[in-house]
């Protein structure tokens, strides 16, 4: 919200800087997310009155200016200024190049004259553009510091006077303090008072005007009556009929109030209840009392009451809105005057003719409001306050506050007053141990000073042994606890003061977590292997589900994404990888990913949340299946750097939506399957537009980490000679390497120590295999060998049907 | 005669493998004097013609003769070996070396894993909850309850039809570790949160934070500060304070923004820190007591604290990383470089 600091220092009586104000106010009470000077200095610059404006010989987009600045002395700034007199006629006005569309004669404006600086920077020169000569410039509100808006040059008030300068036109330099109030202090801060409160406690000074001794006129109105239907949606209404209400512009003062905060002034009747908003926090409302009326009864009435279902109501805005059973509304016993608490109604607005007013000062149930607006989705400075639920006692202060505002601009007479407010809200208590206050702080502050502070936010507390009982004025909506007395105490006093102190608690070891560190070792070694590693989004879009053959499974959905393409919570890390993939290619040749990542889908009626590992692999040149077979190699290095190597590990074919259908292999160890390395299926890697083969492998974390072996095991060094023999055969297209390995190895028995592919022909279905065998007690004699070998060529011919070379 | 005639060979092949300069001659040498039609190997043969007491006399001598002969034309083989084959084998060793590629972190996991290493080495445990998230532990346990304005739907993504959002912060994992482990502890809970939020080059919707939250009888804001300046000093390798500011979270009450001194300037003020001295970096607080009872503990029994980082705000500190989207970009010209 923005905040005038002349009003703030009006109210709390500070004597510093606004920008040591700021400094203070964010290091105890509130952040400042902007600090703006509201009227510069300006120097150089001045009022103007355009006299003629023509278009630039050379230039489309170019206009010149004749501009009467009354005489105005531009600045002298030495070198390099041309006198004024060589300009054409000074006594005529001043001419001056201007790009903007928005200027027309008669128009004030500011005129930057030569040798002004202005706040962003630009120095004015007299100059020639475009081959003709300018003396000035006229500003668009940006280049005078007032804001961003460069749309089109400033056009000042037509009463502005010529040759005056700028800074006098807009009065005593004020500076706007843009502050973030956080939903706990939106109750009472989000006014000027509130933040005024907050910087006389800090500098320990008194509000000279008592808002907290306000009291509504016992006046009652004979005009007015106020039926209140529901009283949970509406704890309290005031409304007041005032008289002989003059409707004219607010007074000077006001508007530029008004206008620093950022509201723009309409009447003295409607600048009245912003400007009591502004003070106060408390949003009012004024109804034309005429307008209002019930054209039944002649009665005023209001009644306020939920909306029936399918309502209609036109805004001030002129938009027509639809209600339901839950919005509330202000009526006059009839048709609907405005939505409560939000916007007011079109028709019942103040108008130049308007002469008796009906104000309103009312209190709305927060989270109500909060549904109807953004329902509705409509957001204004009254709902603003009203959605973060403001104390009804608050609308009798402003209700006087804005009868005595419009008894002065609108020479208004009060008619009477109706309150409705059944249920009084009366401070509380909190009661405060002391010793808590320290113990949590960490500090040592004495009695007399909590005292100090909590009296200096308007709590009073009482005193007894060991704690202070302290009353809560019903503006301070946040205090409800202890803790939150300890906060106000911590923050007035200055968190700053509290020193840095060692934890009491015995350091004990950490508790390792074993899947962290468990990822922390896949990714190094990854890493070390040539991959780099992706972070996706945990999201994808409907298409990516349906493309990668994740369509079956039943995806969480996100009611409120970002986009269509993140409409699915991932229940696979393919499809995002396979974007990082093709994304890639754009700049690299070949190339090997990673994510590890969680995937989330229900079951059994609940989140069900995995861990996985995917890798991608795209080679410069795949001839073979050669980045198939490179991941599978980069998929055993993995398991053997986990110490899963040997038996424990195999492959085997199997199925998969999104794989190549005769390039694919289930991974296991101990014969469970833990995942699957695969080449992409083409349909898929064509669907996202990538020309090159993937190999890609797909790992169930959990699954891994559960055959893990929680310790590598030495296996003494064979003391005895191994012996190496070699078959080559030619192999039926049906039989598989796996096959002859594995035959090979029953055969073989404890004698083989290893078999390895040493050969391979795919074109002549041809291959030799290595097999090399050794016995843990003795030296291999050759005839055992050659025994062993006879029986597995044997049975590689029979089982397999394999033709053995001799 | 023998004798002699073994010594006068001997003689003239010292002679002969001193001219030796290249393996072709040494070969040619060695078929002269070793091979198998050699004059040597002719009195090898004819050894067996002579009478015994002559055997024994010239026998040993040729043999060794012979022995000594092969030593000398081995040694002579890889002496001319060594320095032909040396010289012919001179590289250019500035062509490049044998491409073996090295992988490459995202940078949030290096910043994570010195984050945990640093949090572990100060007996925090690491703890974890899920990412799709119950509105209770999301919501209700942190004292958001069901109609609080952070529940709107611009701040948090939901799952259709479910209780369950996407987390918006790392505190969802307090009340579960809460639930299973009593007082003292100290944990960090680093891990993916997302909020519904446009990106832009330093907002995302998807990121990454830590939690640390320590909890006792007796833990208490000074406590909080000690911990953080001890971690942040560790971390960027430098002389770190501490600074808070008044804040507001459900969960912690009181609650402070965090800031530190600028790791650039020191906090004297610099461009990295716009002249300021300090770098804002998230929120903290001392536990609400709610979230305590909604964790199943007695109401003022214990106290703590807690805070949120971002692991982009800081990698993006230490690596001078300009836009937040990188990181889930996938882009490896960027990934390549840590």
């Amino acid at each position: 919200m923005k905040y005038s600091y002349n009003w703030l220092k009006e109210l709390s009586g500070t004597k510093l800087s606004p920008e040591k104000a700021a400094d203070v106010l964010t290091m105890h009470a509130f952040e400042l997310e902007g600090l703006e000077k509201a009227g510069q200095e300006f120097e150089g610059v001045a009022v103007g009155k355009i006299l003629e404006v023509k278009k630039h010989p050379n230039a489309d987009k170019l206009q010149i200016a004749r501009v009467d600045v009354g005489g105005a002395q531009p600045l002298r700034t030495g070198y390099g200024t041309p006198p004024l007199s060589t300009g054409e006629g000074d006594k005529d006005g001043l001419l001056i190049v201007c790009g903007a569309p928005n200027i027309a004669v008669g128009q004030k404006v500011p005129v930057a004259l030569v040798g002004a600086k202005l706040p962003n920077g630009t120095e004015i020169k007299a100059t020639e553009i475009r081959g003709e000569k300018s003396f000035g410039m006229l500003c668009a509100k940006d280049e005078l510091g007032l804001g961003e808006d460069h749309s089109g040059i400033l056009i000042l008030d037509k009463s502005a006077k010529v040759g005056q300068p700028l800074a006098q036109y807009f009065g005593e330099a004020d500076t706007v303090f843009e502050i973030k109030v956080l939903p706990d202090r939106a109750h009472d801060a989000m006014s000027h008072v509130g933040v005024a409160r907050e910087m006389a406690a800090l500098e320990g000074k008194k509000f000279d005007y008592d808002f907290d001794e306000l009291k509504l006129s016992a006046k009652k109105s004979k005009k007015l009556s106020v039926v209140i239907k529901d009283k949970k949606l509406c704890p309290r209404y005031i409304g007041t009929v005032m008289e002989n209400v003059e409707i004219k512009p607010s007074p000077e003062w006001m508007q530029d109030r008004l206008k620093t905060c950022g509201i723009k002034a309409i009447n003295n009747v409607v600048d009245a209840t912003n400007y009591v908003m502004l003070e106060l926090g408390q949003p009012m409302h004024a109804f034309d009392a005429e307008q209002i009326q019930n054209h039944k009864n002649k009665k005023t009435e209001i009644v306020v009451r939920r909306a029936k279902d399918k309502e209609k109501l036109v805004l001030l805005d002129d938009s027509e809105i639809i209600l339901d059973e839950n919005d509330l509304l202000i009526t006059n016993g009839e048709t609907p005057l405005a939505l409560a608490g939000i916007m007011g109604g079109k028709d019942s607005g103040i108008n130049e003719n308007t002469k008796t007013i009906v104000l309103e000062a009312a209190n709305f149930h927060a989270i109500n409001i909060r549904k109807s607006r953004s329902r509705l989705n409509i957001k204004t400075e009254s709902s603003d306050r009203f959605e973060k639920d403001i104390d009804p006692n608050l609308a009798e202060k402003a209700m006087v506050r804005i009868i005595e505002i419009l008894e002065h601009t609108a020479n208004a007479k009060l008619e009477g007053v109706v309150d409705i407010y059944p249920n009084k809200i009366k401070p509380w208590k909190i009661k405060l141990d002391l010793e808590y206050v320290n113990s949590l702080l960490g500090e040592n502050v004495t009695q007399k000073e909590i005292v100090k502070i909590l009296n200096s936010i308007n709590i009073h507390p009482t005193v007894q042994p060991n704690k202070v009982v302290c009353e809560i004025p019903t503006y301070r909506i946040d205090l409800k606890t202890q803790e939150d007395l300890i906060e106000e105490i911590g923050r007035l006093r200055g968190y700053e003061k509290i020193q840095p102190q060692a934890l009491l608690e015995p350091v004990e070891p950490a508790k390792k977590n074993e899947q962290v560190f468990f990822e922390r070792q896949l990714k190094n070694t990854l890493a070390n292997f040539g991959f780099d590693e992706m972070y996706n989004y945990s999201f994808y879009s409907n298409r990516d589900a349906e493309i990668c053959g994740l369509g079956g499974i039943k995806h969480y959905e996100i009611a409120n994404p970002m986009n269509p393409d993140q409409e699915l919570v991932r229940a696979s890390l393919i499809p995002n990888l396979l974007k990082n993939v093709r994304q890639n290619l754009k700049h690299f040749e070949s190339f090997n990913l990673f994510e590890i990542g969680r995937v989330y889908y229900p079951q059994n009626n609940q989140a069900e949340e995995k861990r996985m590992l995917v890798a991608a692999s795209v080679l410069e040149k795949d001839k073979d299946a050669d980045s198939f077979y490179s991941m599978k190699s980069a998929v055993e290095n993995l398991l053997e750097s986990l110490g899963i190597k040997g038996v424990a590990v195999s492959f085997a074919e199997t199925k998969s939506a999104v794989a190549h259908p005769g390039r694919v292999a289930e991974v296991k160890i101990y014969n469970h399957a833990v995942g699957m390395i695969s080449e992409v299926n083409p349909a898929v890697l064509a669907k996202y537009k990538i020309t090159k083969r993937v190999a890609m492998a797909e790992i169930d974390l959990e699954k891994l980490l559960a055959v893990l072996p929680k310790t590598k095991k030495y296996h003494p060094i064979n003391k005895f000679p191994s012996l190496t023999r070699d078959i080559s055969m030619i192999v039926p297209e049906t039989v598989t390497y796996g096959e002859i390995e594995k035959l090979t190895k029953k055969i073989g028995g404890q004698l083989i120590d290893s078999v390895s592919l040493f050969d391979f022909f795919k074109a002549k279905q041809s291959l030799a295999i290595r097999i090399t065998l050794a016995a843990k007690d003795k030296t291999l004699e050759s005839v055992e060998v050659e025994k062993v070998m006879e029986k597995i060529i044997s049975s590689l011919e029979k089982e397999l049907k394999v033709e053995v070379r001799k | 005669m023998t004798t002699q005639k073994i010594a006068g060979l001997k003689k003239q092949f010292l002679e002969e493998i001193e001219k030796v300069t290249t393996v072709d001659a040494l070969f040619e040498l060695e078929k002269k004097y070793a091979g198998r039609k050699s004059e040597f190997n002719e009195i090898l043969k004819n050894l067996k013609n002579l009478t015994p007491s002559e055997r024994q006399a010239i026998g040993p001598l040729a043999n060794n003769t012979k022995n000594e002969i092969a030593a000398l034309i081995e040694a002579k083989r890889q002496a001319l070996s060594g320095q032909q084959n040396l010289a012919e084998e001179k590289i250019d060793v500035t062509l490049p070396g044998q491409k073996q590629n090295i992988g490459h972190l995202n940078p949030i996991s290096i910043v994570r894993a010195e984050i945990e290493d640093i949090f572990t080495g100060m007996g925090f445990e690491i703890a974890d909850g899920p990412e799709v998230e119950t509105d209770f532990y999301n919501f209700d346990a942190l004292n958001i309850p069901a109609d609080h304005p952070a529940r709107d739907m611009q701040d948090t993504f939901f799952v259709k039809g479910e209780n369950l959002t996407m987390r918006s912060q790392t505190s969802a994992v307090q009340a579960r570790y809460m639930q299973l482990h009593k007082p003292p502890f100290r944990i960090i809970a680093p891990g993916k949160v997302f909020r519904n939020e446009a990106t832009d080059a330093t907002h995302e919707h998807t990121f990454y934070q830590f939690e640390a939250l320590v909890v006792g009888e007796k833990v208490n804001v000074g406590n909080l500060k000690h911990v953080a300046e001890v971690f942040f000093s560790e971390f960027f390798q430098t002389d770190v304070k501490v600074r808070l500011r008044p804040s507001y979270f459900p969960f912690t009450e009181p609650s402070f923004e965090f800031d530190i001194t600028c790791t650039m300037c020191g906090g004297t003020g610099c461009k990295g820190c716009r002249g300021g001295g300090w770098l804002e970096l998230g929120g903290a607080g001392m536990v609400n007591q709610n979230v305590f009872v909604a964790a199943g503990y007695p109401r003022n029994k214990y106290q703590g604290f807690a805070w949120g980082f971002g692991f982009e705000r800081l990698a993006m500190m230490k690596y001078k990383i300009d836009d937040v989207r990188l990181f889930h970009s996938g882009d490896l010209r960027f990934i390549k470089q840590f």
